[in-house]
């Protein structure tokens, strides 16, 4: 190798090690300049809907709920819409035809499942927002009942993120979304009153904690899918 | 240039494939064995849906898992069995795909005009899908695998049901649209490759059995495929390759080590009967 080979040589890997890696800001600007929702939410219509058919008889089942349970069911259903609509729209995504083709492609499938689940979780938001309304009985269980729910809300979103990333199985979404549930259902079974009692005595400030640490875990997850790589392109 | 550098691929205790190394500089590679000797294996390693057990795959001089993005971005892909949305038209599913390919708006809208009428789909172009032929499809495929004008462009099983005069048109498309590229095509059908490969890569026992051009390939074979319709006048050993009615005979095309120009004509050895001749313990 001559000087010049040496010297260009340098020069490449000092520009290569020089490379600012994006943020995930930067990746989400630039997704959504590239994209556009219509792009994000791509055949994803259908999902959305049966996600929603499923969800009015479970939300019915708030206002039949007697008031010395309004805790435990608005607890267990805050996360229903962000599951439902992930479980339906990514297991689908999964096992879509064209899914090991968007595997190859610039933008990964985990990328802009990414962007679709920050937007499932804003609908999340809106929706415990619904449910606390439905379900408190004042001003001041409200605030309590809305932290409870919010903390529940992005506790399991965030985990099912984790278990997502983790695991790369067709069925992982629906699989976590019933799990979720067949619990909310089986611990009120169990400890009936008690767990009413001990979720309606949970501190305010324990609850925003919660929601404030699910939130953060969320973003964190959130983060990793846009911007990691990983020697799986779906990862 | 696309380097394998003694790539393994180990599923549990199964190995698809073994200690492959390769160098794809430009022009039409064909890999060339039965099923499941490892080329959709090595088809998913390049186009880092699944990764090697060991060895590394260099596009380069960099390993692909580092490049991430910036290699997806230089892959053009068609999967054995494409999927495609039916309910839209080819216009609008390669759009979607560009976008997804991060090729800019402007440049996407030019480059899906130029693919569609490359492809010979003009006429079609906002028609429905669902009720393309598979030819139609498998070239709405092409186009989609196009549209970031690849460096490298890999296509699994391009032709498999395609009717003999789709499958002439893909090729001839495939050939047209190798230039200055690398394209890796993958099929078990014989006549795809012969008149486009520029290279063929054979594998037995999922190890890299061969990688060199058609002719060359083909004269391995040489002086050992004959032609005659008296088979029983062979006493030497020999390998059944085709056979072909000519004036009410029948024209058994053999292989054989001995030498048989006594009793039959000897014949050009082509690709099919390599593979028949190389595999006939698979096929």
């Amino acid at each position: 190798m001559n000087d010049r080979e040496r010297d260009a040589s340098i020069d490449l890997i000092l520009s290569r090690g020089l490379v600012k890696p994006k943020s995930a800001a930067a990746v989400t600007r630039e997704m959504l300049r590239g994209l556009g929702l219509r792009f994000i939410f791509w055949d994803t219509a259908y999902s959305i809907i049966f996600a929603v058919l499923t969800l009015a008889p479970i939300a019915a089942v708030l206002l039949i709920t007697p008031t010395e349970r309004h805790f435990t069911v608005a607890f267990a259903l805050s996360p229903a819409l962000f599951l439902l609509i992930t479980a339906f729209a990514e297991t689908a995504e999964r096992a879509g035809a064209l899914y090991e083709l968007k595997r190859t492609c610039r933008y990964t499938v985990r990328q802009i499942t990414a962007l679709r689940i920050a937007c499932y979780s804003l609908a999340g938001v809106v929706y415990c927002a619904a449910v606390t309304a439905v379900s408190a009985n004042s001003g001041a269980e409200l605030v309590r009942l809305l932290t409870l729910c919010l903390g529940s809300l992005f506790v399991c979103a965030a985990a099912s993120l984790a278990v997502m990333r983790n695991l790369r199985r067709r069925w992982v979404n629906a699989v976590f979304a019933a799990a979720w549930l067949f619990a909310n259902t089986a611990l009120p079974a169990r400890y009936g009153a008690e767990w009413e009692t001990l979720l309606s005595g949970v501190p305010y400030a324990v609850s925003a904690a919660a929601a404030a640490a699910g939130i953060a875990a969320l973003i964190l997850q959130l983060k990793s899918m846009l911007t990691e790589a990983l020697p799986y392109a779906d990862a | 240039m696309l380097t394998l550098n003694n790539v393994t691929k180990n599923y549990g205790k199964f190995t698809a494939l073994d200690g492959i190394s390769l160098e794809f500089t430009g022009g039409v590679y064909a890999l060339l064995s039965p099923n499941g000797a490892g080329k959709t294996t090595l088809i998913k390693m390049l186009t880092t849906l699944i990764f090697p057990t060991s060895g590394e795959i260099l596009w380069n001089g960099d390993e692909i898992v580092k490049l991430d993005a910036r290699y997806r971005g230089v892959i053009g892909y068609l999967p054995q069995d494409f999927g495609y949305y039916r309910s839209h038209s080819p216009r609008e599913f390669l759009r979607y795909i560009a976008a997804v390919k991060c090729v800019p708006r402007d440049a996407a809208r030019r480059k899906i005009d130029e693919l569609i009428e490359v492809v010979g789909l003009s006429d079609v172009r906002d028609k429905k899908m669902r009720k393309f032929s598979g030819g139609m499809i498998q070239r709405v495929g092409i186009a989609q695998a196009m549209l970031n004008d690849p460096q490298i462009l890999i296509l699994d099983e391009p032709t498999a049901g395609l009717d003999p005069k789709e499958r002439v048109r893909f090729r001839n498309l495939i050939s047209s649209l190798s230039k200055d590229r690398i394209v890796i095509l993958s099929t078990h059908i014989v006549s795809d490759i012969e008149t486009i490969a520029s290279r063929v890569i054979m594998f037995r026992d999922h190890k890299l059995m061969t990688n060199d051009t058609p002719a060359a390939i083909c004269d391995s074979l040489a002086g050992k495929v004959y032609e005659t319709d008296n088979l029983a006048a062979i006493t030497a050993p020999y390998l059944a390759l085709t056979e072909r009615q000519d004036g009410g005979r029948t024209i058994t095309r053999f292989a054989c080590e001995s030498d048989c120009s006594a009793v039959a004509a000897a014949a050009a050895p082509n690709l099919e009967d390599v593979f028949l001749y190389v595999y006939r313990d698979a096929v």
